[in-house]
């Protein structure tokens, strides 16, 4: 397993780090999580249609470049760095992911090639009321009628949900529990019966949006994988989003400390620069310490996805356990070394502060993760 | 159609630049390095006129090892090749040496057309494109804002003193010098960045093109003795006060030094 990334990797980075830089900066950021759909439409347009980063996962029978979650992980890193508000995690890690593990030829033919070049939007819907990451928080039911399936329930804070054209919403067989009668539809946006609400979260470069799913009728075709065995699969896509969301909290952490570095450099209290007084070095240090273990975490992950291994489990509850509090750390310390005008609108750590709590909670916290790699491990 | 692409790598816009131990140039360790900006625009128009057509883009670097990454960039956004001219002689040439080794390229490939940006961001001589032309013994222009072919045909309007521009005709093979702004220049995307490893990279010498007693600190007719930042002076006023106060005190002060 080797940790560098090559030559086209490493170029990778340059080119997206150098695209956000230009199209993804502080002002450029805040413009967007404000505008009525909360990302710049021309720069998801080019995102998909110029660089190509939908199409980054897609095999290419499919239209997409068949490259794996390592070259993910690197591009990950840095619209975490970058707080990049479109639908790219969403579509990518979620909706898309759903339909690379559990959909058909028939249903990847029929979405892949459109989500490749940047033109549909997904989203996975998971998570309920509740606010639980396991099996046995969806209660969602899809009831079979005819030939077809009724879906009734809730889902909750579901990524970029108010602007997904696809959505992969998870139901279960009425009367069942666990793991057991778990189910993944295809439910186009504009379904009968689906009522989009947008959520007033956080975090607003990355929104959520609640689903009311009031007799959504969807065909038998619209199932990913059979109807009432979808858990394995749907595990799967929550670990493989768990290993994206680490990478960008890796970036997000990696901000952090590179603000709260510079800040220090150049703020003067008592006659000489924050950043050399010994309290501040610590905590830059801690921090660091923070992102370079987040790091070799969230990088493992990505080889274990890339791999495609029996380790991904352990892995992505690792990374993501790691990566939250890492994340979550820096963006609190850099608002102490910022002081006062850390989280006023000005500057940036309130920005990073509300991703990193938003990313924690989603798909489970550090301590869900951790009680989850007890029970895989004994 | 071929098309030959001079690029040059220099250091990156926000690298903190220190001066050497001799004081001729900068210290280049642990320093990012990027494409020259101005070269990028001569690269998107290769590309856009390689778009529009049936053209060949071949990039062209002199310098080290690290160089490789630009022209990897290059290729990433569409360029067909490249050639990297690896040779620890040509350091210390001067604007003469280097328009030696490019021209020697230009001879081998006999390119229907040069673009090169019209100066290099760090040493700002933008006198490598004129020598280059004449040693290749083709007319060539600077400045251009804008390209338009027509049959073997370059219509290039240059930028000139007060905001003018002065249209000028060429004939092809010639070379173009581009200012900045002419284009937007593409971002490579991830296709191109995976399609880039594939594509032929060659490393050549001073030897090998035929020049290497034309180039290096021995060959060059300049030389840099010292570098030095600015002095710092005492001469700056610091505005106080409220936004508006110091916008008002601003626009005063312009127009007391008649700048308005």
């Amino acid at each position: 397993m080797n940790f560098a990334f090559n030559e086209e990797q490493e170029e990778l980075r340059a080119m997206a780090r150098g695209f956000l830089a230009d199209h993804c900066s502080s002002e450029q950021v805040r413009a967007a999580m404000t505008s009525e759909q909360g990302y710049d439409a021309d720069v998801w347009k080019r995102i998909g249609s110029e660089l190509g980063w939908p199409a980054l996962l897609v095999p290419e029978e499919y239209g997409g470049l068949g490259l794996s979650w390592v070259e993910l992980v690197a591009l990950l890193e840095t619209t975490g760095e970058a707080l990049l508000c479109a639908p790219f995690f969403s579509t990518v890690c979620l909706g898309g992911n759903a339909l690379l593990v559990a959909g058909s030829v028939a249903q990847k033919q029929e979405h892949l090639p459109a989500l490749a070049e940047g033109q549909l939007r997904c989203t996975l819907a998971f998570s309920e009321p509740s606010g639980r990451w396991d099996a046995d928080g969806i209660a969602s039911v899809a009831t079979p009628d005819g030939g077809d399936f009724v879906l009734t329930g809730t889902k909750r804070f579901v990524p970029d949900g108010a602007n997904a054209d696809l959505i992969v919403v998870a139901a279960r067989a009425a009367g069942s529990s666990g793991e057991d009668g778990v189910s993944l539809f295809l439910v186009p946006s504009d379904a009968a019966g689906l009522t989009i609400t947008a959520l007033p979260t956080v975090d607003q470069t990355r929104r959520q949006a609640e689903f009311r799913l009031d007799g959504v009728r969807v065909p038998a075709e619209a199932s990913l994988g059979e109807a009432g065995s979808a858990w394995p699969a749907l595990r799967k896509v929550l670990d493989l989003a768990a290993v994206g969301v680490s990478a960008e909290q890796v970036g997000g952490a990696q901000r952090c400390l590179d603000l709260s570095v510079e800040y220090a450099k150049e703020r003067v209290q008592f006659g000489r620069v924050i950043g050399s007084f010994q309290a501040l070095k610590h905590k830059a240090a801690d921090m660091m310490l923070s992102v370079e273990c987040a790091r070799s975490a969230a990088y493992y992950a990505g080889c274990v996805a890339a791999e495609d291994g029996d380790a991904l489990p352990v892995a992505a509850s690792l990374a993501k356990a790691t990566c939250s509090e890492a994340y979550f750390r820096c963006a609190a310390d850099a608002i102490q070394i910022f002081g006062g005008i850390g989280f006023t609108w000005e500057y940036d750590p309130h920005l990073h502060f509300k991703r990193a709590k938003s990313t924690e909670t989603f798909l489970g916290d550090a301590s869900w993760h951790r009680e989850r790699i007890a029970g895989l491990v004994f | 159609m071929k098309i030959m692409v001079c690029l040059k790598q220099v250091p990156h816009q926000d690298a903190r630049l220190d001066i050497n131990g001799d004081g001729t140039w900068i210290q280049e360790d642990n320093i990012k390095f990027e494409i020259n900006s101005y070269d990028t625009y001569a690269l998107e128009e290769a590309l856009l006129i390689k778009d529009a057509g049936e053209a060949e883009v071949l990039v062209v670097s002199i310098g080290p090892d690290r160089v490789t990454q630009a022209l990897r960039t290059a290729l990433g956004m569409g360029a067909d090749r490249a050639i990297h001219v690896n040779d620890p002689e040509i350091q210390g040439s001067d604007s003469l040496g280097m328009a030696k080794v490019l021209a020697a390229v230009a001879k081998e490939e006999n390119p229907d057309l040069i673009l090169a940006g019209l100066m290099s961001e760090d040493a700002n001589y933008a006198a490598v494109p004129p020598m280059l032309a004449e040693l290749v013994g083709i007319p060539h222009t600077t400045a251009a804002v804008k390209v338009e072919r027509s049959n073997g045909t370059l219509t290039c309007d240059r930028e000139i003193e007060g905001g003018a521009n002065e249209v000028v005709t060429l004939e092809a093979p010639c070379l173009v010098a581009v200012q900045s702004g002419l284009n937007q220049v593409r971002y490579a995307s991830l296709k191109g960045i995976m399609a880039a490893k594939k594509k032929p990279l060659d490393v050549k010498t001073a030897a090998d093109l035929g020049v290497a007693d034309q180039v290096g600190a021995g060959a060059a007719k300049v030389s840099v003795t010292q570098i030095a930042p600015p002095p710092k002076g005492d001469t700056a006023e610091l505005v106080e006060g409220s936004p508006d106060e110091i916008a008002a005190k601003l626009v005063t002060k312009i127009k007391e030094l008649g700048l308005l």
